[in-house]
């Protein structure tokens, strides 16, 4: 096949047939762009679960009656740790009163004694700390006499982590989804397309043209389609992100301390790509099935 | 029932690859059916039995009344059916067994022309002749001239531009026809060229036929108007029942036909 020529049939093609294409793309713009959102989403979430993870704090609960020696060392080998940013003591007086502070459960709480709330140690850890590192130092600390139990807050990054699968699961299955609607949408465009060309191509068919020949602009033009339309979607998630990002990072702040990212760059190239290879996909099986001169 | 033997599947033939020159550099008849046999219906075979030799630079009308195999037998010839019986030889190869692969190759070393013309008519003129050198892979600028040259034969010089669309049926035809000698093939094939066209348009046709012919290629041409056949000496190829009557010119009722006026029937060939 001639692609040159190829090229030019494909580029007259989409100028004869304008107004079919129009369509398609809008529709298949819409479709991309529920995928990029999906995954813009997802990244946002795995970068605050990652942040999570990395950023946690940890709490030392220490025994009733603790020796004041025992937490002292104790405190002095949490600060000598490298994934350690501060150490706070914090009294049972001090944990009741900030609880009382902080709970809102709708019942009077006053009644309850000091005693119900142990004496901790408030470990808040650095920026780049490993969840696996902190794990093994809990596992160290409560062997110390003075600890009576270690909450590292793992089960909340945890259940982070599942729901960034169950999304990611989601995001993929949305993907395929996508994918079987573009491959839809281009064939039947395709077929819209080669039905309304079929005396041009029973021309070249006599004039001893080949499969490849005749089916290499078809295929050219379900290429364009679904790269123009996950380009659009790419732009158009990319303009409405930037121009709402004052607002999402604000919100964003609030909850995880965080700014908003937006997909990376290999990503968007991906999504790309993935379009126009799920357009030529598209309009090769539609060929296969009814280009038949 | 027909007997239908199944056909043995070649690879496509390097002559087809090899484009008309070489087919046209051959001392072999430029066709040869050979006892064909072409059902639609089981039981009324539309072609029987028929043999036909075309030598290269033959002009020759092939006739017949409607509905007598004219159009299947040009179809056959560039492969559109399959024979159910009996060989095709074009410059010497059995065309009935090339596979579907090779059916493009057979097709650049003929020209067809038909009497619907089928010409793209929102292509310009220059597109509609250009598409089969296009298909040959052959440079921008040899396309140019050759289009050039093409369109200069049949007087539409200067016309490339046009929208196909705008132009009178006669002159459709001569973008046709344009199309169809612009590679320069061995053989042509017109179906019918005349059919859509007045009298005197149809003269002009065949007179163009003519002088393609002239230039060495061969022409096969169906007609069923006798008026235009009965105006030039032209070998004579009827069709009647599915068989080959042959006359040699001046015919003024089919042959086969009880006619004192049949004086130029002089063969039964099969």
């Amino acid at each position: 096949m001639d692609f040159k020529s190829a090229v030019t049939r494909a580029r007259r093609g989409l100028r004869e047939e304008r107004r079919l294409y129009l369509v398609a793309v809008s529709s298949l713009t819409v479709a991309f762009l529920c995928v990029a959102g999906a995954i813009l989403t997802m990244q946002n979430l795995a970068e605050m679960a990652d942040r999570w993870g990395r950023s946690g704090r940890v709490t030392v609960y220490l025994r009733d009656g603790a020796q004041g020696e025992d937490v002292q060392r104790l405190r002095a080998v949490l600060e000598g740790l490298s994934e350690t940013a501060s150490v706070t003591h914090l009294s049972s007086a001090e944990a009741r009163a900030q609880f009382l502070e902080h709970a809102d459960v709708g019942a009077d709480l006053s009644a309850l004694p000091a005693e119900a709330f142990p004496a901790s140690l408030e470990v808040t850890l650095v920026a780049d700390a490993e969840p696996e590192r902190v794990d093994a130092i809990a596992a160290r600390v409560t062997e110390f006499r003075a600890v009576q139990d270690v909450e590292t807050y793992r089960g909340w990054f945890d259940r982070l982590e599942s729901l960034l699968a169950a999304g990611r699961g989601f995001a993929f299955a949305l993907t395929l989804l996508v994918s079987l609607c573009v491959v839809a949408v281009i064939g039947n465009t395709i077929r819209l397309a080669v039905a309304r060309r079929r005396q041009e191509i029973e021309v070249m068919k006599l004039c001893g043209a080949t499969d490849g020949f005749v089916r290499g602009p078809f295929v050219l033009e379900g290429t364009f389609q679904g790269f123009i339309s996950a380009f659009l979607a790419v732009a158009l998630l990319m303009l409405g992100f930037f121009l709402l990002r004052p607002r999402i990072d604000v919100t964003f702040a609030a909850l995880a301390g965080m700014r908003s990212v937006f997909i990376e760059p290999w990503l968007l190239v991906a999504i790309i790509v993935t379009g126009a290879a799920v357009g030529a996909l598209g309009s090769a099986i539609s060929l296969r099935r009814y280009l038949t001169v | 029932m027909p007997h239908r033997d199944k056909p043995t599947v070649v690879r496509p033939f390097q002559f087809f690859r090899a484009g008309a020159q070489s087919a046209a550099n051959d001392d072999r008849p430029i066709l040869v059916l050979d006892d064909v046999t072409k059902y639609f219906d089981a039981d009324q075979p539309t072609l029987r039995g028929l043999n036909l030799t075309v030598q290269r630079g033959e002009f020759a009308f092939i006739t017949g009344p409607s509905g007598a195999g004219k159009s299947t037998l040009l179809q056959l010839i560039y492969r559109k059916h399959t024979v159910d019986q009996g060989r095709i030889l074009f410059a010497g190869r059995d065309i009935a067994r090339l596979t579907d692969r090779s059916i493009p190759f057979l097709r650049r070393n003929l020209g067809i022309v038909f009497q619907d013309f089928k010409v793209v008519e929102h292509w310009t003129v220059f597109e509609n002749v250009a598409i089969a050198l296009e298909i040959l892979s052959m440079p921008r600028r040899l396309v140019r001239s050759r289009v050039s040259e093409a369109l200069e034969r049949v007087g539409l010089s200067g016309r490339g531009r046009e929208r196909t669309e705008n132009l009178s049926g006669g002159e459709k035809q001569r973008v046709a026809v344009a199309r169809a000698i612009v590679t320069e093939p061995a053989l042509i094939l017109a179906d019918e060229p005349t059919g859509n066209l007045d009298p005197h348009l149809a003269i002009d046709i065949l007179t163009l036929f003519e002088e393609i012919n002239e230039t060495g290629a061969t022409v096969l041409f169906a007609t069923h108007d006798h008026s235009l056949i009965a105006k030039r000496e032209h070998r004579l190829i009827s069709i009647v029942d599915g068989r080959v009557v042959e006359a040699q010119s001046g015919l003024s009722s089919w042959p086969g036909q009880r006619n004192k006026n049949n004086s130029g029937l002089h063969a039964v060939a099969g």
